[in-house]
C-alpha cells in the first residue's frame, strides 16, 4: 500500500532528470576512470595548456601593438607566408605520396619490403639537425650529386618533405592492411575498372587516416626547425621560416614579439587542424 | 550448358587445389558445389568468376570463351561470406553501383534499385549504412547488388557461412524462393550437405581438387558414387561389411529376415524424436541404427537385449535383400 504510491511519485521526477541528464548519465565515471581522466588532465594541463596559456598572456601584455608591429614587419609576414604556403604544398605531396608509398608497402611484394617498412620511420627518429646536416651535405654547396638548393625556396620544401614523410605513410597504412580485398573483387565483379574502384571504394575508406596524417604533417611542417635552419641560409624575406624568425626575436630579447609570432602559429595551426578535420568528414561523406 | 569448365587445374605453391576439373553446369539451374573446407570450390568458384586465374584448362560463360577474361567483362555476380559491403555508401548506393559504373540513366538505376530492395524485403533501409544492418540483412542487400547488374550466372561463396543457424536456414529458403523468381543460372558454394541438398538443383561434390559426383539431391543420396560421398552426405555404418545408413538398417527382436545378423544393443540414446541404438553383433561388428523413438518404444528396446539387424529393403548402396515369410 505504502509502496506504490512513492513509486507513482517517484516516477516523473526520475523521468525529468533522466531527460535533463540523459547525456551526462551516459558519461558518469566510475572511480577508476574519473582517477585515470584527472591524471591525464594533470599531465596534459602541465605539458600543454599552462605553457600555451602562458604565451598568450604574454603576448597579450605587450598590447596589441605588439601584434601590429609583427603583423606589420614585412619580414615577419614574409616568413609567416613561406611557411604556412611551404607546409601547405608539402602536406599536398604527402598526402599522394604517402598513399603510394603505404599502398607499395601493403600490397606489392618484393624484395627489400621490410627494409623500406623500416626505413620510412628514419626521419622521424633522426635528430633534425643531423637531418639538417645530411640535406645540407648531399644538397649543399659542396653536393657531390651536382644538386645545390641551399639559399632557395626549395630548400625549405625539400627539409620540410624529408621530415614528414611518415606521417601519412603510418596513418595510411594500418587502415589498408584492415581493408577487405573482397570489397575490390566485388567492384570488379560488377564492372568497376581498377582506378574507379580505387577512387570509389579504396580511397573513402583511406581519406579519415590520409587527413589525420596531412593534420600532423601540416603541424610538422610549420613547426620545423632543426633540419631548415643550415641549408634555407634564412635569407630574411627569401628562405627564412616562422621558427627561425621567433628564435631571432628571442636572441635579440624581444620576447614580447616571439610570443606574438608564437600565437599567430598557435591559431594557423588550429585551423588547420580544423579545417583538414572538416574536409575529411566531408570527402568521406560524398563517397 | 550455361558454365563449362574443362580441365581447370590450379596450384597455389606446393599445394593442388583443383586437379584436371571438367564440369558443366546448365542454365536457369541452383547448382551447389559441395565439399569438405580446403577441397578446392571455393578456388573452382572464383575462377568461374575471373578473381582467379587457372593454371591450365578453359571456362566458357554462356557459349563466350572467358578463361582470359577480366571478372570486369564476365557479367557473373558474385556474393561473398563476409558480404564484401561497401561499408560508407547506403543501402541503394551499394545496391546501384553496378549500374552506376555501367553510366544507366539516373532514373533507369533509382527505379533498379527500388525494385530490387523489395526483392529482397530492405526498401526500408535504402538510406541506412550497412554498418546499420544485421548480418543476414548485408547479405540479401549484398545480392540484391550482385542482381542489380542483370548478370548471366550468379555465384555465391558460402553466402551463409557466416550467419547464425537460424537466420541460414531462413535464406537458404529465401534464396530458393528468389531463384524459383528470378531463374538466374546460380552455382553456390557450401561445406553443410543438409543446405546443398535442400535448396540445389543439381550437387557437385568436390574433394581434394577432384570433383567426385554430380547428380541430383536425390541421386547422391540413393546413389552415392564412392564412400567419400556416401559418408559426406549423411551418417554411415557397416553391416555384413556393406556401408549403408543407419536409418536403413532394419532392427527386430526375432530373426524376420534371411541373413539378419544376431547381435546384442550396447547402448542407446535417446535424442529428441530419434533413438540411436548400438547393436555389437556376435561377428563382431559395431552396428549403428536409428529408430524413430516410436518404433523403439513399440520394440520395448532395453539396452542389453539380443536383436536381429538387417538392412532395410530399398536402403541406399546395398543389393536389396530377399524377405522371407515373417
Amino acid at each position: 500500500m505504502t509502496t506504490a504510491p512513492v513509486a507513482v511519485d517517484s516516477r516523473p521526477a526520475r523521468k525529468r532528470r533522466s531527460a535533463s541528464s540523459s547525456r551526462r548519465s551516459g558519461t558518469a565515471l566510475t572511480p577508476a576512470s574519473g582517477l585515470g581522466l584527472g591524471v591525464s588532465m594533470i599531465w596534459f594541463s602541465l605539458l600543454v595548456l599552462i605553457p600555451l596559456s602562458a604565451i598568450v598572456v604574454k603576448a597579450s601584455g605587450g598590447g596589441w601593438s605588439t601584434y601590429e608591429a609583427v603583423l606589420t614587419s614585412e619580414n615577419t609576414r614574409a616568413a609567416l607566408q613561406l611557411t604556412v604556403v611551404s607546409a601547405l604544398l608539402i602536406t599536398l605531396v604527402n598526402m599522394v605520396m604517402g598513399t603510394i608509398i603505404a599502398w607499395v608497402l601493403v600490397r606489392d611484394r618484393f624484395h627489400g619490403k621490410a627494409i623500406l617498412d623500416l626505413v620510412i620511420d628514419i626521419p622521424f627518429a633522426m635528430p633534425t639537425i643531423v637531418a639538417g646536416l645530411v640535406l645540407l651535405s648531399l644538397y649543399g654547396p659542396q653536393s657531390p650529386i651536382g644538386v645545390q638548393v641551399n639559399g632557395t625556396r626549395w630548400s625549405v620544401l625539400l627539409a620540410m618533405a624529408f621530415v614528414t614523410l611518415p606521417f601519412v605513410v603510418r596513418t595510411v597504412q594500418p587502415v589498408l592492411e584492415e581493408l577487405d580485398t573482397d570489397v575490390e573483387d566485388a567492384a570488379a565483379s560488377l564492372g568497376s575498372s581498377r582506378f574507379t574502384t580505387f577512387r570509389r571504394v579504396v580511397l573513402p575508406a583511406l581519406v579519415p587516416a590520409i587527413f589525420a596524417g596531412a593534420a600532423l604533417a601540416f603541424a610538422r611542417g610549420i613547426s620545423e626547425y632543426g633540419a631548415l635552419v643550415l641549408i634555407s641560409g634564412n635569407l630574411p624575406r627569401k628562405t627564412e621560416v616562422v621558427s627561425v624568425r621567433l628564435f631571432s626575436f628571442l636572441e635579440g630579447g624581444n620576447t614580447e614579439a616571439a610570443a606574438a609570432v608564437a600565437t599567430i602559429m598557435l591559431f594557423v595551426a588550429l585551423l588547420a587542424i580544423v579545417a583538414l578535420d572538416m574536409i575529411q568528414r566531408r570527402v568521406a561523406r560524398r563517397g | 550448358m550455361s558454365i563449362e569448365v574443362k580441365g581447370v587445374s590450379k596450384r597455389f605453391g606446393d599445394f593442388v587445389a583443383l586437379d584436371d576439373v571438367n564440369v558443366s553446369l546448365p542454365t536457369g539451374q541452383l547448382t551447389a558445389l559441395l565439399g569438405p573446407s580446403g577441397g578446392g570450390k571455393s578456388t573452382l568458384l572464383r575462377i568461374i568468376a575471373g578473381l582467379d586465374s587457372a593454371d591450365t584448362g578453359t571456362v566458357t560463360i554462356a557459349g563466350t570463351e572467358a578463361t582470359h577474361l577480366p571478372p570486369q567483362k564476365r557479367n557473373v555476380g558474385f556474393v561473398f561470406q563476409h558480404y564484401a559491403v561497401f561499408k560508407h555508401m547506403t543501402v541503394a548506393k551499394n545496391v546501384a553501383f553496378g549500374l552506376e559504373i555501367r553510366k544507366r540513366p539516373k532514373a533507369e538505376i533509382a527505379a533498379k534499385v527500388d525494385e530490387l530492395l523489395r526483392l529482397v524485403h530492405l526498401s526500408q533501409f535504402a538510406h541506412r549504412l550497412p554498418s546499420q544492418l544485421s548480418g543476414g540483412q548485408r547479405q540479401r542487400m549484398a545480392l540484391a547488388r550482385a542482381l542489380a547488374v542483370e548478370p548471366t550466372v550468379l555465384l555465391l561463396d558460402e553466402p551463409f557461412g557466416a550467419l547464425d543457424a537460424k537466420v541460414r536456414k531462413e535464406l537458404r529458403e529465401w534464396l530458393r524462393r528468389l531463384h524459383d523468381e528470378v531463374h538466374v543460372t546460380t552455382v553456390f558454394v557450401t561445406h553443410d550437405q543438409e543446405e546443398a541438398m535442400e535448396v540445389a538443383d543439381e550437387i557437385v561434390v568436390i574433394n581434394e581438387g577432384r570433383v567426385e559426383q554430380v547428380g541430383t539431391p536425390d541421386e547422391l543420396y540413393d546413389e552415392p558414387a564412392n564412400d567419400f560421398v556416401m559418408g559426406f552426405l549423411g551418417d554411415t555404418t557397416v553391416l555384413n561389411g556393406v556401408r549403408l545408413r543407419p536409418h536403413d538398417v532394419h532392427l527386430s527382436r526375432a530373426p524376420e529376415l534371411a541373413g539378419a545378423a544376431e547381435g546384442v544393443i550396447s547402448r542407446l540414446l535417446r535424442v529428441g524424436f530419434e533413438v540411436r541404438a548400438t547393436v555389437l553383433t556376435d561377428d563382431g561388428e559395431e552396428v549403428h541404427v536409428v529408430l524413430t523413438r516410436t518404433h523403439a518404444r513399440q520394440l520395448e528396446l532395453r539396452e542389453g537385449d539380443r536383436v536381429w539387424v538387417t538392412p532395410a529393403s530399398g536402403a541406399a548402396s546395398v543389393p536389396p535383400m530377399v524377405a522371407t515369410a515373417g
